[in-house]
């Protein structure tokens, strides 16, 4: 059998299927483990316009480098208080933000968020990867390998020097549809 | 452990990125070719226990409040199946819907149609799938609504699905057409899939009627998520 086809989410998405979803921190009362960090940036369009309205969706592993899913070996040590999935909404000048915890390393995968983009004028899902390293130019990964050397620097979420009044650690990731210095994203 | 085997999507059996008339389709797509990349466990595996933490389970869209006065609208009922590649049900999947009521208005802030709010139809909600992959729910037909910063564009009522399997690799959304709407021969998104045997893939198929407690119309619509079940070799 054939897959269905995408269509767009369109601009209707409802507000309630957002709310909340993009703090990861919180899952079924209880909370993840520490320490939290805020995963945010612009999404713009051709231009550098930003993106309004658009949604994204994460999925990560936790802190140890654990999926909440069965698949994963380590399934069974997974932090009870981290679902690794979230969702956000980009505001009138192209922000999002996720409150979640640095994916950990593990097997041959450095610490790394699966992103995804929805919005409309995308009929299909855009599909691309965050990177965590302070050091890019070391980081040997099967996925960003994959990706032109040139480029692989955009894939890296860039750490505020200080954190913020709460002692939380703020990481910037912008993501560029089209256009100059475009994310690279992934065959899907 | 039986695993999913992913391959990229068939673009001929998708819709088009870009889309003459629709701006926004030339503007948000990369320039760059989509990186092919190998997938590992992060890719495989995907979000688990939704159902719960969202609340979601059975599903009438037609009233706001369980007991309440039902929406304006023509009632229909929805069922059909979520089915991996090879025909394998996907029980206990979140399936996330939302639709225009019956004047063609949604509730939501982008929303500048001048067509009325029902208080009795919220147009949003969530159901997870049985054992057999199957799901059911109660709804009125949406209304059409028009495009109004393209100037002449009205889409055709359909109900928007998003759909939780059990990876990263088959998150998917989309959009469902009625058969027989004057206004699908114009729709831009809906006839951006290329192939008519896809593009029917897109519509709704009309199934009974049914008379009773709640007598109502009703569609059917299956889908096919990406991915084939495999049983990894032994080492």
């Amino acid at each position: 059998m054939t897959t269905s086809p995408y269509c767009t989410i369109g601009p209707f998405f409802p507000a309630s299927f957002v709310d909340g979803c993009n703090d990861l921190t919180l899952t079924d009362g209880k909370c993840a483990k520490g320490p939290y960090i805020a995963l945010t940036g612009r999404v713009l369009e051709e231009g550098g316009k930003p993106t309004r309205n658009t949604i994204l969706e994460i999925w990560q592993p936790d802190g140890n480098g654990i999926f909440r899913n069965p698949l994963d070996p380590r399934f069974v040590d997974a932090d009870p208080g981290f679902l690794g999935w979230g969702r956000a909404k980009t505001d009138a000048e192209g922000n999002y933000r996720f409150l979640t915890v640095v994916p950990g390393a593990y097997e041959n995968r450095c610490p790394h968020a699966n992103l995804m983009i929805l919005a409309i004028g995308l009929t299909r899902r855009l599909v691309t990867t965050v990177f965590f390293s302070e050091t890019p130019a070391q980081v040997n990964d099967p996925v960003l390998n994959c990706v032109d050397p040139a480029l692989r620097d955009r894939l890296f979420a860039k750490r505020d020097p200080e954190p913020d009044s709460r002692g939380l650690f703020t990481y910037r990731f912008d993501l560029i549809l089209r256009g100059e210095n475009e994310t690279p994203f992934f065959l899907d | 452990m039986q695993q999913f085997d992913y391959q990229p999507y068939d673009d001929k059996t998708q819709v088009a990125r870009k889309i003459e008339r629709y701006p926004l389709s030339f503007t948000r797509n990369p320039i760059a070719p989509l990186v092919r990349r190998p997938l590992t466990l992060s890719e495989r595996t995907g979000p688990t226990g939704l159902a719960r933490h969202f609340g979601a389970g059975a599903l009438d869209l037609s009233r706001s409040v369980p007991e309440g006065p039902r929406a304006v609208g023509q009632l229909i009922r929805v069922g059909g199946r979520v089915t991996d590649e090879d025909g394998s049900p996907l029980a206990g999947a979140v399936v996330e819907l939302w639709q225009a009521n019956s004047a063609g208005k949604y509730i939501h802030e982008m929303d500048r149609h001048i067509a009325p709010i029902d208080p009795n139809f919220t147009g949003e909600g969530r159901l997870v799938t049985d054992e057999d992959g199957g799901f059911n729910f109660f709804t009125i037909k949406p209304g059409a609504y028009p495009v109004l910063e393209s100037g002449w564009w009205w889409r055709p009522p359909h109900i928007h699905f998003s759909i939780f399997g059990p990876s990263w690799m088959n998150r998917y959304v989309t959009q469902i057409f009625f058969p027989g709407e004057p206004l699908n021969e114009t729709d831009l998104l809906l006839n951006a899939v290329p192939d008519k045997d896809v593009r029917d893939r897109l519509l709704f198929k009309f199934d009974s009627t049914t008379m009773g407690d709640v007598s109502s119309i009703a569609y059917r619509l299956d889908f096919v998520m990406r991915g084939r079940r495999c049983t990894p070799a032994l080492d």
